[in-house]
């Protein structure tokens, strides 16, 4: 840790120790003056075939591994000496042009796991290949410094476990709409006025109780403070656009969320993956693409980190289906204003030094990724929420 | 029996009981009930619905199709899955075999699996519909060769010289073992063995001599020339299976909490002989099934909590892709899992979305979506504007059998209606609350049951 980092450090746990946590809300009125930072993570589920993303075009061991699905020009877009974006990037290309976006290679953990389920709760607990956990990381991040359920969003119809906390978890939902709607309901709205102020147990009824009264003051809370809901910006039609879309609209509506979690699924190619793969790269690209113009246009750009990930890149060798099978390390991209290193952050890593299993070995832990962006980005301490102690990067 | 353990015992077997229902077997012993359950469970049948237009293409007919042809006879396919999916809820509803019912649930969210091919899903559906309360390892031998499994988990790919381990993995990670109990090693030898499964057009396993790996493979240290079947005898033989499989069904009939002994007295009971039946029978007649702290303390699953309120009124949708809307407002879709581990259960149905549509959904299904507040002595209908609103917006269209529902419930008082429908005891403040109301019909009161939270839990 450097020594202004340690200040930074020492001098806001020691400020906050003398502080009563009713003025620390004090706080929060302070940052959303200076810039109120928010993080959009986007998950590609599935399994990215990040070395049919991110190309290294001059590799020998790339062509010959995958004599059926390795791109050779035209088809991709080169950016460095030895890398290349899949041709359907083109969108992302812009943004890299505009030095907002950052390329992390081989990024992975000791020990990887290969089944999409343990890989992906790996990724969305933070947690270590051998040790299960019940929370997600944004979770933990609710519990320590969350208040209200709308503090992290997911655009979905359901919760995933990244947003899941023990005591706060974030909400879920597809259209805020007809979420508003529902809560409004009178009955409902009795039965949680007569047990807003009682003790509530963390069994399950328990549990149901506090989810029904936090779900009717977040569903108030979001239908009046979302203004903003037809942005002039034509968003592509898909999965993705919707739900960023939404994130955006929310974004410059100013609301007190700081993590919003989109997706995008179907990355699993196991076969035939050429049409497939590219396809989904497109609408990744363009997608991103749109929602960053809106954001600019509304001035919050600035304020926003946009971190994609996926569970796992795949084999480097392609298999008998012209397809991949599951990998390990692979590509994160991290989009946004205030990058410390835009481009790419670090070269790939070796084609010819593989683990036992044929995959590339990784070289940065995603926690790391993790860390940085809670103590760089959403200016809180990582360690008690990853458990554990890892390096800071310098991207932002 | 008390009512109570009755109660306790149909919803964890199957869907909750009707007032006439429990009255018929109130009093019998725990005996005579379970008896009774497992005896109707024995009379199982496949689901069939006409599928004859696919039944009437081989695979001669398909290749000859042009592309537009293909696409859309995968379309109809896919459009045949979801009526399946709707006339499996219908199912569901209506059997009274109600143990073989939820033993199928309990199982499609085992042997995860996902296909677009309306014959292939159906036969794999019948497979776990006839071998639910079987015997485990024939079960799991028979599910490695089904079309659609073969398909899902990439046995099509598992070639002699290439093998894919994606099969292999999840039967030991997911089907039979869990994480912790073999290697990495006995994950890519375990594929060769499967090398060669392949099926034939409409579905049938064919097994392809020519792909299959015969070599010796290395699993658990030991070696021999094994097939898929030996690996699946291997597994069985390992009683982590047992284990594993017993705490999942602990975790899905008893408690969201495993308890050790238990699971260890019913391992002692399945293994070696990897009997379904047998060890569920244990279950329903342990003491401690009927203990306090499991009973209502489990969050039905989206389609419990459905097919329940199916099931007190004799719900049936007219448009069979309502049912289906439905569960993908609820979270879950049935043929259609988030990914090869299943629904997680317990706690993760819930959130602030899934929370406030399972609260509604009995009054948008039996009443528009009002949910009747006047309080006793209250005139006003303050709340007149707040539902005509919503009526605008009818979520489904529903047939309702209110003649039966009415000899089931009238006779009944409104604390006798409470015990029927409700298994937890109700939180004092909602109590209090649901006591003030005015009880206008037994209609009205069935709804403001059904719409708390406590009608949640079984």
């Amino acid at each position: 840790m450097d020594r202004r980092h340690f200040l930074k450090n020492t001098t806001l746990a020691s400020s906050l120790f003398f502080i009563p946590s009713f003025i620390r809300a004090f706080e929060d009125t302070l940052s959303s003056n200076l810039g109120y930072k928010r993080l959009v993570i986007i998950q590609l589920s599935g399994g990215n075939d990040g070395l049919n993303t991110i190309i290294p075009f001059q590799n020998d061991i790339y062509y010959r591994s995958r004599p059926k699905l390795a791109l050779k020009r035209p088809d991709l877009i080169p950016i460095t000496d030895d890398l290349a974006f899949h041709g359907a990037l083109k969108p992302l290309k812009r943004l890299y042009d505009q030095g907002l976006l950052s390329i992390i290679n081989n990024v992975g953990y000791p020990n990887p796991n290969r089944s999409h389920f343990r890989a992906t709760d790996i990724w969305q607990t933070a947690s270590p290949s051998n040790t299960y956990y019940k929370n997600g990381w944004i979770g933990r991040f609710l519990d320590q410094h969350g208040n209200e359920p709308y503090n992290a969003i997911e655009l979905n119809e359901s919760l995933s476990l990244a947003l899941q906390g023990k005591k706060l978890s974030g909400m879920a939902f597809e259209n805020p709409n007809t979420f508003y709607q529902l809560s409004q309901d009178p009955f409902i709205k009795q039965v949680t006025k007569q047990n807003e102020d009682t003790h509530l147990s963390e069994h399950n009824l328990g549990y149901l109780y506090k989810t029904m009264i936090a779900a009717e003051s977040s569903a108030k809370y979001i239908h009046e403070k979302n203004t903003i809901k037809n942005s002039s910006i034509d968003y592509p039609k898909n999965g993705l656009a919707y739900q960023l879309k939404t994130t955006a609209s929310f974004i410059n509506s100013r609301l007190k969320t700081k993590v919003f979690y989109a997706s995008l699924d179907g990355f699993d190619t196991h076969v035939n993956q050429v049409n497939t793969h590219s396809k989904l790269l497109k609408t990744y690209a363009e997608t991103v693409e749109v929602f960053v113009n809106d954001l600019k246009a509304h001035g919050t750009f600035d304020d926003t980190l946009i971190l994609t990930f996926s569970e796992f890149g795949r084999r480097v060798k392609q298999n008998s289906g012209n397809g991949t099978d599951h990998g390990t390390a692979n590509n994160v991209f991290v989009i946004g204003n205030k990058l410390k290193k835009p481009g790419v952050y670090n070269p790939l890593a070796s084609l010819s030094d593989l683990d036992d299993q044929g995959d590339i070995k990784f070289e940065i832990d995603f926690r790391a990724i993790y860390a940085t962006v809670l103590n760089t980005w959403l200016d809180v301490d990582a360690e008690p929420i990853l458990n554990n102690r890892f390096n800071h990067l310098d991207f932002i | 029996m008390t009512d109570k353990h009755i109660q306790h015992l149909y919803w964890r077997a199957g869907f909750g009981l009707l007032p006439k229902q429990l009255a018929r077997l109130s009093g019998k012993s725990r005996k005579e009930l379970v008896d009774e359950l497992f005896y109707n469970a024995q009379h199982t049948s496949p689901l069939t619905f006409d599928t004859s237009y696919f039944e009437n293409i081989t695979r001669e007919k398909y290749l000859k199709m042009n592309v537009k042809e293909k696409r859309l006879f995968r379309e109809k396919s896919a459009v045949k899955v979801r009526e399946l999916n709707s006339a499996w809820v219908e199912r569901m509803v209506n059997n009274p075999c109600v143990l073989q019912e939820k033993m199928l649930l309990f199982w499609a969210n085992h042997f995860v699996c996902q296909d677009t091919n309306i014959l292939h899903v159906q036969k794999y559906h019948n497979t776990l519909r006839e071998n639910a309360l079987g015997n485990f390892g024939d079960f799991v031998k028979a599910i490695s060769k089904e079309a659609s499994m073969i398909k899902y988990l990439d046995l099509k790919q598992n070639k002699k010289d290439k093998p894919n381990e994606n099969f292999s993995r999840e039967l030991m990670e997911l089907f039979t073992l869990g994480v912790g109990n073999y290697t990495e090693d006995d994950v890519k030898e375990a594929a060769k063995a499967f090398t060669g499964y392949s099926f034939e057009f409409q579905g049938n396993f064919q097994f392809n001599e020519k792909q299959h790996n015969a070599d010796f493979k290395f699993i658990f240290n030991k070696s021999g020339r094994y097939d898929g079947d030996m690996v699946i005898d291997m597994i069985l033989e390992k009683k982590q299976c047992a284990q594993f499989i017993c705490k999942k069904l602990y975790r899905y009939f008893v408690n969201d909490v495993p308890n050790k002994t238990h699971i260890e007295e019913m391992t002692a009971v399945f293994y070696p002989d990897y009997n379904i039946e047998t060890v569920m029978r244990f279950i329903f007649m342990s003491d401690w099934f009927y203990d306090e702290k499991h009973i209502g303390t489990k969050i039905k699953s989206p389609i419990e909590l459905l097919v329940g309120i199916q099931k007190v009124t004799s719900l049936a949708f007219q448009n069979w892709q309502d049912v289906i809307y439905l569960q993908r407002m609820l979270g879950q879709i049935l043929l259609h899992p988030p990914n090869v581990a299943g629904w997680e259960g317990g706690q993760s149905w819930i959130n602030s979305n899934t929370i406030l549509m399972r609260l509604k959904l009995a009054s948008l299904l039996l009443n528009d979506g009002v949910i009747s507040v006047k309080e006793e002595g209250d005139f006003s209908d303050a709340f007149q504007n707040y539902y005509r609103r919503i009526a605008k917006n009818k979520l489904t269209n529903t047939e309702i059998n209110w003649k039966r529902f009415n000899s089931e419930y009238k006779n009944l008082t409104f604390s006798e209606m409470k015990k029927v429908l409700i298994v937890p005891p109700l939180r004092e403040q909602t109590n209090d609350y649901i006591n003030k109301l005015q009880k206008i019909s037994i209609k009205d009161q069935c709804i403001q049951l059904m719409s708390l939270p406590e009608y949640q839990m079984c």
